[in-house]
This record gives structure tokens, C-alpha cells and sequence, in this order.
């Protein structure tokens, strides 16, 4: 006999799968923001695959051959065609990442992607400013596109006033102010930035409907899996509370009749019994139980039927647990109530970052409990075990 | 404040007592228990706080039930506290939020129905000397309390109140925390002392801080926070 605590390493020792049916509503209700999520991003999918495809064919098959084409006339062709391969490796490498899921970060290839504008309209030269050689003009919002996928807006509309600012001021500088080249600056602008504009805008728009539907729909499906459960639950307590005041009904009726004796130490502990089992279904406030507090109650209630009272009081409400630790924190306890003569006392104090499950017995001569094998251990749970020849506390801790 | 229900104990004269409930045989039980201690004697009952004070104008110490004729009395409790009256309060309702409530109220004590016959003689004595007295449901409450303003208790007093409030012993408290069972004591009551600082100011409570200063359980500087409602009207330099 020991009054020393002894810390022991707990198993995840087996337990009746009956006890694990409320655990999916926690699960359901987790799942929701990622549910929605998943389905925003698969919807937003196809709109990616235009978005890139469209950058990439352009740039190939209407660039490539006016660059090649013009080459010799070109004011530094070089840097036209060193801008072209560049921008083809940049929307190739963030292509294959937007569509695999992880894009590469926005700010530095927006950054490049400008530098190379700038370049290009400085190197192309004003006999090609309008020409398709001038590829920056028709391919560049669309790789703008590729690189800002799922950014706000606002970040596209400034990148293509810098595309702009840039152009405007090539224009400018190269002297092509007449109405005509201004005209047409104007709407190579326009017509190269709509489009790219509303199929962002477009794909923007449809991924936050999808992602709503989506959260609704979880949210309902949560909604009527924690009905189920409620349901079942208040089945399960309707049906405790019959049997409990089946029992104390009973024990009244025959102390009433003068057919029980309430000196009577059997009588005693029928009234002790159908107190506390009245007094914890009126401590049940909860419409889910928590999967930890479901565990502790079903083992309560299965003492209680061999006929141990037992004191089941609950302050807090846990967090969402992992099966691992929750049998960690619960099986070292039902190990011992099964064992447990003339009364228990069960107790769970819960907060965010800690739930102490504790069981006090009176200690009596014999052997401890067998408990379960101590290999596996949970690392976060903490179980104490100890007789002190008044009582035997076991207690178990979970610590963030 | 009324300075008579706070008058100290006269040594040799029993502590009176006032049971307001509205179940007859609770009253009669509750009095069967204090009947034990020849250092009590009840001095009026009934199920009226009001009635029950005029019969006995002098109680030291009123027991009430928290819910009477279906209303829960935290008013009446706040009124009663601030006049002076050291209430302890007993209910069948033990969730933490009611018995928080009472304490914040400026309920003395608390006791859960079911915990009455073990700690209720040692309460209303406690009580009556203004000194705490937290029983195991009580200490539950106070240990599992997560409202943002409550009273900030050390690892030391959590443990202890946590300790107690499982194995309902101290003495096995103290073997588990390798300390006296006086010192889980000092920790237990230290840790009620601190709630006697939150919510509304309350004679009792003024009564509690005092006299665990006199009684050495915690010092004038460790009060801290706690402001008298008398320095406001200090005159300004």
C-alpha cells in the first residue's frame, strides 16, 4: 500500500464501439468550413484551367511567330525575345502550381511580370509599338491573370494600371501622340484587359457562391446529424429517468406503506442510490453529451445497476478530443469503478486546455485493480493512481 | 451596514440561526443538524426571508434556500448581504453559474443540499465568525470558473480546491499535495478570500477580507486590486 502518486503511461485499451456513436457530430461540425472550402476549390478549378490555358496559347501561338517574324526589326530584339521565354517559364511554372494547389506567392512574379513590360516596350521600338511583335500588349493581363488567381479584384485592377501607366507613357515617349496611335493604344488597352477583368471577376464571384452553398449545406447536414443525436440522447435519458423513478417511486411507496424501514441500512442505500441517479439525470444539461462525458455516464450507469451509488459531477465542457486521448482519459477509470464497493465518486472538471477526470472509492484490504497494460502511452494524459487506506483516487489529466 | 448581525461573537452565547425555506421537512432536517452542535440554536424559520428576520432580528447567521415558491432569490440574497447579514445559502441547484452567482451576490457560503449533512454545522459556524468555508461543490465551481473577470487564483490554490473538490478529504488532499491539512486549508479559503473581492461590494464580504487579515490568511498589500468604496471620497489634496 502506497501513499505515493505514481504517474503511469496509459494504454488506448478497447472500448465498446457503442460508446463512440456521438463523436461524429463533433466530427460533422469541424467539417463544415472544410467541406465548403473543398467544393469552392473544385468548383474554381475549371475556371483555372481556362485562365492558364488561355495565357499559355496566346502567348505561343500568337507572340512566339510575330516575335520571330519582326525579330530583325525589332529595336533590341534580345530583350523582346528574352521577355517572351521568361514570361512563358513564369506562367508555365505558376500554372502547374495554381493547378496543383499551391501557387506560388503573387507580389515578386507580379513584380517581374511588370519589369518585363516595361523592358519590352522600351526594346521593342516604334515601328513595332502597335504591331503583334509588341506581345506585352495582348498576353500579358492574361498572365497577370495566372499569377493573382483568387487575390482580390483590386489587385488585378492595379496591376493593370501599371500595364497601362506603362504603355501610356511608352506611347508618349516614343512620340506616337497622334489621335490615331492614341486611339489605338486606348483600345488595344481596353480590349486586352476586359476580358481577363470579367473571367477573374467571373471565377471570383462563382467560387463565394459555391463555398456558401457548400457551407449551407454542411451546416445543415451538422444540424441534423446533432438532431439525430440529440434525439438519442434524450431517448436514452427518458429511458434512465423511468427506471430511476421506477426505483424511487418504489422504495416511497413502500416507505409510505410502513412496509420498508428507513432504519433499515438497505433501505438506505436504496434511497442513497435513486437520489444520486435522480440528481445526475437533473445535472445533465447538455442536449449532445460530449463524447468523454457519454463514455463516463454509460460506465456510471452500468455501477450503478450492480448496485454502487455513485456521485457523477461535471463542471465545464471539454473540448473536442482525440479518441486516443479521450480512452486515456477515461478507461483507467472505468477499470476501477468496475471494481468499486459501497459508493463512488466521480468528478470531470473541463476547460479549453485541461480536463482532470478523477474517481474516489473508499479503499478496502485486497489487491488494486487490475489496470490495463501500460505500453502505447498517451503522452498528454497524466494518470495517477493511489491508496492511502482511506480512499482510492484515480485520476487522470489532459494538458494542452 | 446593520452593525448588530455583524457584531462579533459574544463568547458563551450560541450562534442564532434563521432557516428560510418553503419545504417544511427540509427545515425540520436542517434543523436536526444543527441540533447537534450545542453551539447553535435556531431561533425563527419559515419561507419568508423578510418574516423570518422580524421573528429573529438578531440571527447571526441565515440559512436560505436559493429558490423559494418557484423564484430564485439572488436579489433578496444581494439585499440581505449588504445590509450585513451573513447568509448562507443551500440549494439543489449546484451548477456552477447559480453558485458563482450567489458568491458574487455576497452569499457567505454555499452548500449543495445533498453536501449538507457533513459540512452544514461547520458552515454556519465558520459563517458566523466571518470566516469561509467551501464546502467540496463549492470548490468545484471556483476551480472550473472561466468567466473573463474572475478572481485570478495560484496553481497552488487551483490545485487544492481542484484536489478537494474530487476526494471530498483534506486529509487525503494533503498527502496527495505533500503539505498539512492546514495548509490545503489556507489554500482552499485563500482562494474563496479572492472571490470576496469580485462582483458588487457587500458588507459580508468587507467582513470576510477583514477578518482573513486578522486572522494572518492573507496580507493588507495582497489585496491589491481591491479598492474600499471609502477612498472615493478621500478629499483631494
Amino acid at each position: 500500500m502506497s501513499a505515493e502518486p505514481d504517474a503511469v503511461r496509459l494504454p488506448p485499451a478497447a472500448m465498446p464501439a457503442a460508446y463512440d456513436g456521438s463523436a461524429a457530430t463533433t466530427a460533422v461540425k469541424v467539417g463544415v468550413g472544410q467541406a465548403a472550402a473543398a467544393v469552392a476549390r473544385i468548383s474554381d478549378r475549371g475556371a483555372r484551367i481556362v485562365a492558364v490555358t488561355i495565357a499559355l496559347v496566346w502567348h505561343l501561338a500568337i507572340g512566339l511567330p510575330a516575335v520571330l517574324g519582326a525579330r530583325t526589326e525589332l529595336a533590341v530584339p534580345q530583350v523582346v525575345v528574352g521577355g517572351w521565354v521568361l514570361v512563358a517559364a513564369v506562367g508555365v511554372l505558376a500554372g502547374v502550381r495554381l493547378l496543383r494547389d499551391t501557387p506560388l506567392p503573387a507580389p515578386p512574379l507580379a513584380g517581374l511580370l511588370l519589369a518585363v513590360d516595361v523592358a519590352v516596350f522600351a526594346a521593342v521600338g516604334r515601328t513595332h509599338l502597335f504591331s503583334p511583335a509588341n506581345w506585352v500588349w495582348g498576353t500579358l493581363a492574361w498572365f497577370f491573370l495566372v499569377v493573382l488567381w483568387g487575390r482580390p479584384v483590386r489587385w488585378l485592377l492595379a496591376l493593370l494600371a501599371a500595364h497601362a501607366a506603362t504603355a501610356l507613357t511608352a506611347v508618349a515617349l516614343y512620340g506616337a501622340t497622334g489621335a490615331a496611335d492614341l486611339a489605338r493604344a486606348a483600345m488595344a488597352l481596353y480590349g486586352t484587359s476586359s476580358l481577363p477583368v470579367a473571367v477573374f471577376a467571373g471565377a471570383l464571384t462563382l467560387a463565394m457562391l459555391s463555398r456558401d452553398r457548400a457551407a449551407n449545406a454542411a451546416a445543415a447536414n451538422a444540424m441534423s446529424a446533432e438532431r439525430e443525436a440529440a434525439e438519442r440522447a434524450r431517448g436514452e435519458r427518458r429511458g434512465r429517468l423511468a427506471l430511476a423513478s421506477d426505483a424511487a417511486t418504489e422504495v416511497l411507496t413502500e416507505l409510505a406503506q410502513g412496509r420498508a424501514d428507513p432504519s433499515d441500512p438497505d433501505v438506505q442505500r436504496r434511497c442513497v442510490r435513486a437520489a444520486g441517479r435522480l440528481r445526475r439525470l437533473i445535472a445533465e444539461s447538455d442536449d449532445v453529451p460530449h463524447p468523454l462525458l457519454h463514455e463516463l455516464r454509460a460506465a456510471a450507469d452500468l455501477a450503478e445497476r450492480n448496485g454502487l451509488p455513485i456521485d457523477l459531477v461535471t463542471i465545464g465542457t471539454p473540448p473536442p478530443l482525440p479518441v486516443q486521448i479521450r480512452r486515456s482519459l477515461a478507461d483507467p477509470l472505468t477499470a476501477t469503478l468496475a471494481d468499486a464497493r459501497d459508493w463512488a465518486r466521480l468528478t470531470i472538471v473541463a476547460g479549453p486546455d485541461e480536463v482532470v477526470v478523477s474517481l474516489v472509492t473508499p479503499d478496502r484490504a485486497g489487491p488494486d485493480a487490475i489496470g490495463p497494460p501500460t505500453e502505447q502511452g498517451e503522452e498528454q494524459v497524466e494518470h495517477l493512481y493511489e491508496r492511502d487506506g482511506e480512499i482510492r483516487w484515480t485520476q487522470t489529466r489532459w494538458r494542452r | 451596514m446593520d452593525a448588530d448581525a455583524l457584531a462579533s461573537m459574544t463568547p458563551g452565547r450560541p450562534v442564532g440561526v434563521a432557516i428560510v425555506d418553503d419545504h417544511p421537512v427540509v427545515i425540520d432536517g436542517v434543523r436536526a443538524w444543527l441540533a447537534s452542535e450545542p453551539r447553535l440554536t435556531v431561533l425563527a424559520t419559515g419561507d419568508d426571508p423578510d418574516e423570518v428576520l422580524r421573528a429573529a432580528p438578531g440571527a447571526d447567521v441565515v440559512l436560505l434556500d436559493l429558490r423559494l415558491h418557484g423564484r430564485v432569490m439572488l436579489d433578496k440574497l444581494a439585499e440581505l448581504s449588504a445590509a450585513g447579514r451573513r447568509v448562507v445559502v443551500y440549494s439543489e441547484h449546484s451548477d456552477p453559474q447559480t453558485m458563482l452567482a450567489a458568491l458574487d451576490a455576497g452569499a457567505v457560503a454555499f452548500l449543495a443540499k445533498h453536501e449538507g449533512r457533513e459540512h452544514c454545522v461547520a458552515t454556519v459556524l465558520d459563517a458566523a465568525s466571518d470566516r469561509p468555508y467551501v464546502a467540496p461543490t463549492l470548490a468545484g465551481a471556483m476551480v472550473g470558473d472561466s468567466r473573463p473577470d474572475r478572481p485570478m487564483l495560484s496553481d497552488k490554490e487551483r490545485e487544492a480546491l481542484l484536489l478537494w473538490f474530487q476526494s471530498m478529504s483534506k486529509a487525503s488532499v494533503a498527502r496527495r499535495m505533500r503539505i498539512s491539512e492546514h495548509t490545503v486549508k489556507q489554500y482552499v479559503d485563500r482562494a474563496r478570500i479572492k472571490y470576496s473581492r469580485a462582483g458588487r461590494p457587500a458588507a459580508t464580504k468587507a467582513a470576510l477580507l477583514a477578518r482573513a487579515i486578522e486572522d494572518g490568511l492573507i496580507r493588507p498589500e495582497e489585496i491589491g486590486i481591491y479598492r474600499s468604496q471609502a477612498a472615493s471620497d478621500w478629499p483631494t489634496p
